[in-house]
């Protein structure tokens, strides 16, 4: 099989896999207790009231009808209007990817930085106080829920020190970036500022899952046959490690990073929660506290998606580059 | 989606704006100056970020630069769109209340006050009139007029004025047209019959817009944009993240003292404590009892509350076994502790009741206390009622009012603690609950069960009717005596005459019992030292009343 076959097939796989989340969000609204109306009209709305509020949502047709007019405006990129406000869904779902996207990078972003280093540490220097230090702090990232780390680092960062904002996210990247083009960097320091703990909040999970993966990748790299060979050619060390060794442990840390990605995207729901960020997260939890149907679901086929397109790209990038792969 | 939903956001209209929307912010990312983006940062709004670069002192960080007054609101969400007629939400009101107004308003103690009326006066039991202020503007410039009285009072209670069949109607019962008077600057408000409460409804709803800025705008545009009489002027929207006032200079009244404004929304409640705490916003909303503690102890920042408007019961099925027994009821009151439950659960943000209606609105019943907690009266009243034994189960919301399922289930715990009766605490979805509470038949109802009731307009019959009256939107209650003091009240245009018959139905209501009667709900804010505010008894929160210390 050639790699553009290859590359159709799972892009044809992964519109099942997006069509399949699309039927179970869309049933979810009709297992899932409490009648939206309630949460529309007033509590003392004459039947009337609410027989005019279902007909208007459309909420009185039969399943059927109701689904198939669903997926027809998903083609059309209609998510349908929210319940609560009658704003167009996709609009503001769409409104909130940048904040979701700038926080999974970030955290990404903390958790490379910090877990690779440490990872490589870890593994050169095994048995020795760093590395117990390393798998200490991996072992307590993997077990520390994220929002009680996140009132922490709030509470300690914020409020007791005063170093940083304690929420809300007052410019995005782009503009941010817009600014500093044009020469005032006010924005881009700002934005720093407040995406800071609500990255470190998301990625120290991640951190210490990509420390222990390194370290063990490391490990194995440095007793196979090539470094031994590497290092009886007389190669100084710091080559033998960090350019051959390091650069074959990265590829699978690489694919997990990427894979890792869609799971931040989902994942950022109580980070966002925390920090009061205008994502994804915060709009799926509000939408659920008022049964904003269309919205939730939007919410969860556009992070859905986005895990299946990543997966998606991450699985074609590793067979492109790895020859080993075999199309099937 | 029917056509009528669509029709408020025509597909043309959207993407109109969404290519004016991204145009805009690709001119402005690219031509940014530090002006501009000032308006983006919370330094530059009073916001008051602490972040490394801020030099000024702590606490005084809305008086920045030009010695501005900049104060910020955070509520738990954000609004359901700018169009103050159609929405039922208080987290809206309060985003639209700075800007729009009114005929007739209540002082923060509910006493019904001026508005854009100066005058009302009701000139017939079905009719009352307006008579307006003069040189009231709207923030385009325009003077208001009668007609934009009449035109959104009709906006409200008539499905066929301003395109919009308004979920507020029943906010104005009875009120059936409004029309100006001829040669006069005054409105007619007409009611379909004998309408005592028209005064008092229109003091706490029925905001006015202009017709003419009306008519000319889609619906998209009335939700994203505003025009009011207000003492603030919408500055700048963003969706589900902020809005942003400045004061309006030619108010009607002496303008604001505060300067700029920005409401904002953070859904946990400990983020806006944390908020408040570091100095960043100015007042939050329904702080929890367990984080009180940490504002008092903060130099910068104070608790303040106030008696809300929200009673809490749980209401007995009268049609059902052992709740169609009145001894039972009484029982029930009896049974609890109800102090203990205001100071150790609620930690003293609630008042104990006795009657449906509460302390301050008219037909509240000063002669009437809460059932005392006594246990072998109790136990007795349950032998007499021939229903030793039962079991029964309480269906309570959980996190809907302050401390619900605490409350419950202390509720709960004084019943068992009676030596014949078992009760158990049924946790329910909120809209699950309510939902079975307003199908408008009594056989869908959970046989006991607790909820919460807010009445903005201050006056019992808001209450005693859609709760406790035969057929009542969420009565589980049926009594014939009751039922003709209720309609005796709403035929007579007699204040005092009614007031008595509005007392006698809450003294019935308390000796009946079909409620075991609860607590008066406090609303309960954060704020800081830098501004002068009181909380308002109706929950809502007026800049206008903001000054500086």
């Amino acid at each position: 099989m050639s790699f553009a076959r290859f590359i159709i097939k799972r892009s044809l796989q992964g519109i099942f896999v997006v069509w399949g989340v699309v039927t179970v969000v869309f049933l979810l609204r009709f297992s899932t207790p409490g009648d939206p109306i309630t949460f529309i009209a007033p509590l003392d709305a004459s039947p009337a009231l609410r027989q005019r509020i279902a007909e208007e949502l459309g909420l009185n047709q039969p399943l059927y009808v109701q689904y198939l007019d669903y997926l027809a405006g998903l083609l059309t990129g209609d998510m349908g209007y929210s319940y609560i406000s009658g704003t167009e869904a996709a609009t503001r779902i769409f409104a909130r990817v940048p904040a979701t996207v700038e926080l999974a990078v970030a955290a990404t972003v903390v958790a490379i930085l910090i877990s690779i280093p440490l990872g490589v540490i870890s593994a050169t220097r095994r048995h020795e106080p760093a590395d117990y230090a390393a798998t200490t702090f991996s072992l307590a990232g993997i077990s520390t829920p994220n929002f009680w780390l996140g009132i922490m680092l709030v509470l300690v960062f914020a409020v007791q020190l005063n170093f940083l904002p304690t929420s809300r996210r007052p410019i995005g990247f782009t503009p941010a970036m817009g600014y500093l083009v044009a020469g005032n960097p006010a924005g881009i320091i700002l934005w720093l500022q407040h995406i800071t703990l609500p990255a470190i909040t998301l990625g120290t999970y991640f951190t210490a899952l990509v420390t222990r993966l390194t370290r063990s990748g490391m490990l194995d790299e440095l007793g196979k046959g090539y470094v031994d060979a590497a290092r009886s050619k007389g190669l100084p060390e710091t080559l033998v490690r960090y350019k051959h060794a390091l650069r074959n442990t990265l590829i699978p840390v690489i694919t997990v990073l990427g894979l890792q990605l869609g799971t931040l995207i989902g994942g950022a729901v109580i980070t966002e929660a925390v920090f009061a960020w205008p994502g994804l997260g915060t709009l799926v939890i509000n939408s659920i506290n008022t049964r904003d149907w269309p919205l939730i679901q939007g919410c969860l086929i556009v992070i859905g998606s986005s895990f299946v397109f990543v997966n998606t790209v991450v699985d074609a990038l590793y067979a492109y580059v790895n020859p080993q792969v075999v199309y099937d | 989606m029917t056509e009528d939903r669509q029709s408020r956001v025509s597909r043309r209209r959207y993407l109109q704006l969404a290519g004016g929307a991204a145009a805009t912010a690709a001119v402005a990312g690219c031509s940014g100056n530090s002006d501009e983006l000032d308006t983006e940062t919370p330094t530059g709004d009073g916001g008051g970020n602490q972040s490394g670069d801020d030099t000024g002192s702590g606490g005084d960080q809305g008086n920045q630069g030009d010695g501005e007054f900049a104060v910020t609101i955070t509520q738990g969400q954000m609004d359901a769109g700018l169009d103050p007629h159609d929405h039922r939400e208080t987290n809206t009101d309060i985003i639209l209340m700075q800007i729009y107004e009114g005929t007739l308003n209540r002082n923060p103690d509910g006493q019904v006050t001026e508005g854009l009326a100066e005058n009302y006066d009701q000139a017939e039991p079905n009719r009352v009139r307006l008579t307006l202020r003069e040189g009231v503007t709207f923030h385009s410039g325009d003077e208001l007029t009668p007609e934009d009285v009449a035109f959104s009072i009709n906006r409200i209670v008539n499905e066929d004025v301003g395109d919009l069949a308004s979920p507020q109607s029943d906010q104005l019962a009875g009120i059936t047209e409004a029309r100006p008077v001829d040669g006069e600057r005054a409105v007619d408000v007409i009611s379909d019959g004998v309408n005592p409460m028209a005064i008092g409804l229109l003091a706490s709803y029925g905001d006015i817009m202009q017709k003419s800025w009306v008519e000319s705008r889609g619906s998209n545009e009335i939700n994203s944009d505003a025009n009011g009489t207000g003492p603030f002027q919408l500055s700048n929207y963003v969706q589900d993240e902020r809005i942003e006032y400045t004061k309006y200079e030619e108010y009607w009244r002496e303008p604001a003292e505060v300067d700029t404004l920005t409401i904002n929304a953070a859904a946990e409640s400990s983020t806006r404590v944390n908020q408040l705490v570091s100095g960043e916003t100015d007042i939050v909303e329904n702080v929890p009892p367990q984080e009180v503690s940490r504002i008092n102890s903060n130099d910068n920042t104070s608790v303040e509350a106030v008696p809300s408007t929200r009673v809490i019961y749980n209401g007995m099925r009268y049609d059902v076994e052992p709740f169609s027994s009145l001894q039972f009821r009484q029982a029930m009151n009896y049974a609890i502790d109800l102090e203990t439950i205001v100071s150790e659960v609620l930690a003293d943000f609630s008042d104990p009741t006795g009657q449906p209606t509460l302390e301050g609105f008219v037909g509240y019943n000063p002669d009437i206390d809460p059932y005392p907690y006594d246990v072998e009266q109790a136990e007795q009243l349950v032998e007499e009622s021939g229903f030793a034994g039962a079991t029964i189960e309480l269906h309570t919301p959980v996190g809907r009012y302050l401390k619900d399922l605490e409350i419950a289930q202390a509720v709960v715990g004084y019943i068992n603690e009676l030596s014949n009766v078992d009760a158990s605490v049924n946790q329910r979805d909120f809209g699950e609950l309510a939902g079975q509470l307003t199908t408008g038949n009594i056989e869908d109802m959970p046989h006991w069960y607790l909820i919460g009731w807010g009445n903005m307009a201050f006056d019992a019959s808001q209450t005693l009717i859609p709760l406790l009256s035969t057929g009542g939107a969420l009565s589980s209650w049926s009594n014939e005596e009751f039922d003709n003091l209720m309609n005796e009240a709403g035929g007579t245009a007699d204040a005092e005459q009614r007031e008595q018959l509005l007392q006698e139905a809450n003294q019935l209501a308390h000796d009946e019992a079909p409620w075991i009667f609860l607590n008066r709900q406090y609303s309960v804010y954060g704020a800081s030292s830098r501004i002068d505010w009181q909380p308002r008894r109706d929950e809502s929160i007026k800049a206008y009343e903001i000054s500086q210390p």
